[in-house]
């Protein structure tokens, strides 16, 4: 038998692959620590000594002290730093002190609940205290639940409990609310876009119950590094905020590496596919049972890595060792694996970002990013997985053909100078603001001229009366209507509804295997596309829009679907306006009328396509913000077609930069070109939220189109392909400067 | 039209259609009926006088009251009030080591604006009801709004102070853990009153769960205690009306509301008298004896359950002497006989539940083959009558898993009975 290759032996060799364009060490980092403070309680003290703990690191101790001073505080710390310890010790230390003192913890996931429960349970049995955690989620027993409200000191939930289950009924949680010390927010980065703004106005109702019980605790937050947590934590919170980045903790060795697959079509600039590389990296590491972990952009992206992967190396290892992890997995089955990677069973996990987040899976030793995650803090959350505790690790980013991923590794400078992106929430967005009003008058009166948070809502209240959902009496507006409106606002989704999928492979034993938004579903489990779970091929029978219900079958094929999305847009009103010499940018509201048209069926092994056939599903109307930009005046030497072609490519291009410079999903802003716009007829291209209201994107990209266009342009001049390509604009037009046109069209904007 | 709402029918996409409807509507209810009210909330509109409501004010504001008395001798179906005297002290058996006396009795029931116990449901009409100087008093506090909530809670507040015991149908989840909430929503504290409850819902499950199709107050009182309801608002229908008061102020349609309410409270304390009678021991004497075997049984083991041990013996001879009963029926008593060491109707009731099952086999058959076999297998070390016994249901239960799909639970149930034929046959090898 072969003998098996060490991380470092498989690292040395990889020194010389030509393929690797840029290899970065990152050096090891000694701990900073300074003595436990004073004030500490002994049983704590001997509790952290129990576990080697005599000290604390910097930003732990400044984190401890801060809170004790009466401040709120976000802390920011990479993945392993210990930052747990930020939050546990100051609310540990007020229970000792105090036992009538509560705390609120909030995690964006149930797992991650769990997870913090254990932890914490460990640590308060070692220190003799009689402190009483628990989670509090759909998952509690009635009987537990009871307990929880009465004798928790430490109620560890997820913002969805908290919205629809905790704070309207909040009379049974007299003791918490009143107690209430603090609150904590881990992860504090993942609440932005759509979701992190239901959760800013969560958090104003959480506030109201607080007051109404007389309590006004603090809030501990802690984020991974992002361009702005002070201003991000006080825009969820509605507090201002004491920075905490003195980061203390210890560091391994860690190689970050860059590798561009070779060029398979010079002229077209071609690269082999990413999946492809990653499959036969990621094979070299498995079969040297080195743990490793595998990140995928898209859902289907995994399953297709997923089973390439279990079949490269079936013969060495098992499949069973290798395991998928994505939304969509019921939870049972995510806690299994999540235990697997902890105890060494599993040996590689592919998985979307749903990884990124601080779910305990031990610690790994390589980390494959296919293609760029789309964000440089998405980056470094995925980086972390490697190499959390122990020396030496690697992290491998392989880059795909899209024009971001080019430009990134060709330009590293730009990844490891660039600070962070910034989160972006909109908690102001009238649909979801008027949700929470309605959601808040239900739990308490509204005063008039009672602000929510700091805002003036009078109009929202008056509005929400004429509706009949409140009633004015005196000078108080009062929830008067049959519903629970917490039940209709659904934090996670634009879609409230989900597609539950079901498959019915087996006629005596047919199961819900996942669910999926209603959004992702036009395209995804239409009639007839190839739906993959768990690395096992499903075609859709039968998508029951109405009742939304996907009904399944496994199959084996050698292709996969993709599906084209047909996009009308219409100007409703302008609310901003630049005029510039020959173009002009503007902002404001648009209807956009999306509809699934066809799907093509790709062939695995080449990705050429055999086949389509049409989605036969009603058109989704979305009321959103854009920016749009037009062109005012036209060399009248460019034909139309080219217009057109040039414009189709410059939106190629700003699809791809746009979500990286405002920090978000590239589902979550959309780019559209049309060659005459419905209202003006001019050559335009639209940016919009795919939100309804919006959520303060397309806002964002009116203010930085400049930094945005100056990008667009670098990466259509630094692309090495002779004349376009899918790295830039897309495609190449027969004999014609394509790019320089492109460039030049650009600087007119 | 607003252009709030203009702005939220954009964004949510929805038709101009809507729109219209919608300012109709609003036209009506601008026109606020009552509109002295927010300026003189000591003036009551003439509309409430017709059914005998009236204002009410304590010191923290106003609302409205209608007070209701019966005379003793009132016959509300098949009980008269005042046996409520004579069948209370039966009710202690609810709280053993307390005594209970009609006065001291509380009954009762809300009218809300919303399902569940979240904060923004509001109770809009409170009825209590109970013994006072020879009658039987009701009293239905409602609101004109939500301001007024605080002055009715006040009211009830001081109000409940005079009872020790809290009747309800459901009240243990819903009727009085609203109250509390609402105290604490109106700043008015927790447990400011802490009754014994007497929860009727959990009896009437306990005995009527298998007998009727459903156990809500207005079947059981139909069903069981002879009360007919004419023109009744269904309780359903109360948020609505109270919506549409709220809006047009017009008081007149709240008049069913209050009668609802009223008969609710009525039908609570014939329920208390029946349940009363029950756990006196009189059952013969006032309330008549149940016809379905079922309920025999279920009136004893529950009457069993409440501490009565005495009581129920005349029920289960009762039910011997029925002929036809179900095999399921037949098989709790078995159970309770079993328990109770009284082998002989034990092993009679299980003998019937085979006899009695259609095909000699069914879910009661095949408990009842198995109780047998224990029996004759334990007490009688008879292993051959156990063995024809087990192999029935064994022979049985294979059938079946050949008609369904075999669950884990059924290849369980195999397993075990395969298991009990093996030890059973040793033993009757030893014996031999």
């Amino acid at each position: 038998m072969i003998k098996k290759k060490t991380l470092s032996e498989i690292i040395q060799e990889l020194r010389g692959n030509e393929n690797i364009i840029n290899w970065t060490e990152i050096e090891p980092q000694e701990a900073k620590a300074k003595p436990i403070p004073e004030s500490v309680d002994p049983r704590i003290r001997s509790a952290l000594a129990n576990r080697g703990i005599e000290q604390l690191y910097t930003h732990q101790y400044t984190a401890y002290e801060t809170i004790r001073k009466g401040e709120n505080i976000v802390a920011v710390t990479p993945t392993a730093s210990g930052k747990t310890m930020c939050y546990n010790l100051p609310v540990l230390q007020a229970i000792a002190e105090d036992d009538s003192s509560r705390a609120l913890y909030l995690f964006p996931t149930k797992a991650l609940a769990q997870d913090q429960k254990s932890e914490l349970n460990e640590i308060i049995s070692e220190m003799g205290i009689d402190i009483k955690s628990f989670t509090y989620d759909g998952d509690t027993s009635p009987a537990i639940r009871t307990i929880v409200r009465n004798v928790g000191h430490i109620v560890i939930t997820n913002p969805d409990m908290l919205h629809s289950a905790i704070l309207p009924h909040h009379t049974k949680w007299v003791s918490l609310f009143s107690n209430l010390k603090y609150i904590v927010i881990d992860e504090l980065h993942t609440y932005r876009g759509v979701f992190g703004s239901h959760v800013a106005n969560v958090i104003r109702r959480l506030k109201r119950i607080c007051h109404f019980y007389g309590s006004n605790p603090l809030f501990i937050c802690t984020s991974a590094t992002i361009a702005n947590p002070k201003e991000l934590a006080e825009q969820l919170t509605g507090s201002p905020m004491r920075l905490i980045d003195d980061n203390g903790a210890p560091r391994g060795r860690k190689h970050f590496v860059f590798y561009n697959p070779p060029i398979v079509n010079k002229p077209l600039n071609i690269r082999k596919s990413a999946t492809v590389e990653v499959n036969h990296l990621a094979r070299d590491f498995l079969t040297n049972k080195i743990q490793t972990i595998i990140f995928a952009r898209s859902r289907v992206r995994v399953e297709i890595i997923l089973s390439h992967i279990q079949e490269l190396v079936k013969n060495e290892i098992g499949t069973k060792s290798i395991r998928g992890y994505r939304g969509g997995y019921l939870p049972n089955q995510r806690r299994e694996i999540e235990k697997g990677l902890r105890n060494g069973d599993i040996l590689g996990v592919v998985s979307t970002n749903a990884l990124e987040l601080g779910v305990d899976i031990g610690q790994l030793q390589v980390c494959i990013m296919t293609g760029y995650p789309g964000s440089v803090a998405s980056t470094w959350q995925q980086a972390g997985r490697a190499g959390r505790r122990h020396g030496e690790a690697l992290i491998l980013m392989v880059a795909s053909n899209t024009p971001i991923d080019q430009y990134i590794v060709q330009n590293p400078e730009y990844f490891f100078d660039r600070s962070p992106e910034s989160a972006r929430i909109n908690p102001e967005n009238l649909l979801i603001l008027v949700d929470h009003v309605r959601c808040a008058a239900y739990e308490l009166p509204f005063k008039k001229d009672e602000p929510f948070g700091l805002l003036e809502i009078t109009d929202i209240l008056e509005y929400l009366t004429e509706e009949r959902v409140l009633t004015h009496a005196g000078d108080t507006f009062y929830w008067a209507n049959l519903a629970f409106p917490a039940s209709e606002v659904s934090l996670r989704s634009a879609a409230q509804e989900n597609v539950v999928i079901i498959d019915q492979t087996e006629a005596a034993n047919v199961k819900i295997i996942g669910e999926m938004d209603r959004f992702s579903a036009m395209t995804l489990l239409h009639d007839e596309a190839i739906y993959l779970h768990e690395g096992v091929q499903h075609q859709v029978e039968k998508l029951d829009w109405e009742h939304k219900k996907a009904y399944v079958r496994k199959v084996d094929v050698e292709y996969y679907t993709d599906a084209n999305l047909a996009v009308k847009l219409k100007v409703l009103a302008t609310d901003r306006t630049e005029n510039k010499r020959s173009s002009a940018i503007h902002y404001g509201d648009v209807v956009v009328n999306a509809m699934p048209t066809l799907f093509k069926k790709i062939r695995l092994s080449s990705f050429e396509n055999i086949g389509y056939g049409p989605i036969n599903l009603p058109e989704e109307e979305l009321h959103t913000s854009a920016t749009w930009i037009e062109l005012k005046e036209i060399d009248p030497a460019i034909e139309t077609k080219t217009q057109e072609q040039l414009l189709l490519g410059i939106a190629n291009v700003l699809k791809h930069i746009v979500p990286i410079h405002v920090m978000c999903d590239r589902s979550d802003i959309h780019v559209v070109s049309q060659i005459r716009a419905e209202h003006t007829q001019l050559p335009t291209i639209f940016i919009y939220d795919h939100y309804p209201g919006g959520i303060g994107l397309a806002e964002d990209v009116y203010k930085r189109f400049d930094e945005v266009k100056e990008a667009a342009r670098k990466l259509i001049r630094k692309c090495p392909c002779e004349d376009g390509c899918p790295s830039c604009i897309g495609t190449e037009i027969e004999g014609l400067n394509v790019k320089l046109m492109s460039v030049q069209l650009l600087s007119q904007l | 039209m607003s252009s709030m709402r203009d702005r939220m029918n954009r964004l949510r996409g929805e038709s101009t259609k809507v729109d219209i409807v919608a300012e109709e509507t609003n036209i009506e209810f601008k026109s606020l009926a009552e509109p002295d009210q927010a300026e003189h909330p000591d003036r009551l509109s003439p509309g409430w006088a017709a059914f005998g409501v009236e204002l009410a004010t304590n010191e923290t504001g106003s609302f409205l009251r209608r007070v209701t008395r019966y005379p003793m001798d009132y016959r509300h179906g098949l009980h008269a009030l005042q046996e409520l005297y004579a069948a209370a002290p039966g009710l202690a058996a609810f709280h053993p080591s307390e005594q209970s006396a009609a006065e001291q009795i509380l009954f009762l029931d809300l009218e809300t604006t919303g399902l569940g116990v979240g904060a923004g449901n509001v109770p809009f009409m409170v009825g209590i009801g109970y013994m006072s100087k020879g009658h039987f008093v009701i009293e239905q506090t409602l609101i004109r709004h939500p301001a007024e909530e605080r002055a009715m809670l006040m009211y009830l507040a001081e109000k409940l102070q005079q009872f020790s015991f809290l009747s309800t149908y459901n009240g243990k989840t819903f009727d009085w853990p609203l109250v509390e909430s609402r105290f604490i929503m109106n700043g008015l504290g927790r447990k400011m009153w802490e009754p014994k409850h007497l929860d009727f819902l959990h009896p009437a499950r306990s005995i009527w769960r298998n007998t009727l199709v459903s156990c809500k107050l207005s079947h059981v009182e139909e069903e069981r205690l002879g009360i007919e309801r004419v023109d009744d608002v269904p309780g359903s229908l109360a948020p609505q009306l109270y919506f549409q008061y709220l809006a047009d102020g017009n008081p007149a349609p709240l008049e069913g509301v209050f009668k609802h309410n009223e008969t609710d409270m009525l039908s609570l304390a014939s329920l208390a008298i029946r349940f009363g009678h029950l756990l006196n021991g009189n059952i013969e004497a006032y309330i008549p004896l149940p016809d379905e075997p079922e309920e025999m049984v279920r009136t004893g083991l529950w009457l069993e359950r409440m501490g009565r041990k005495e009581l129920p013996s005349q029920l289960f001879d009762l039910f011997m002497s029925i002929q036809h009963s179900k095999p399921s029926t037949l098989v709790k008593l078995a159970a309770r006989d079993k328990k109770a060491g009284n082998w002989g109707r034990a092993v009679l009731l299980w003998q019937k539940a085979i006899i009695h099952s259609p095909t000699h086999f069914g879910p009661a058959a095949h408990e009842a083959s198995i109780e047998l076999a224990m029996y004759y297998e334990h007490k009688l070390k008879n292993y051959d009558s156990a063995l024809s016994y087990v192999n029935t249901a064994f022979e049985h239960a294979l059938h079946q898993s050949s008609l369904f799909r075999a669950d884990t639970k059924r290849k369980a149930e195999l397993e075990a009975l395969r298991n009990r034929i093996a030890r059973l046959r040793r033993k009757a090898l030893k014996t031999i």
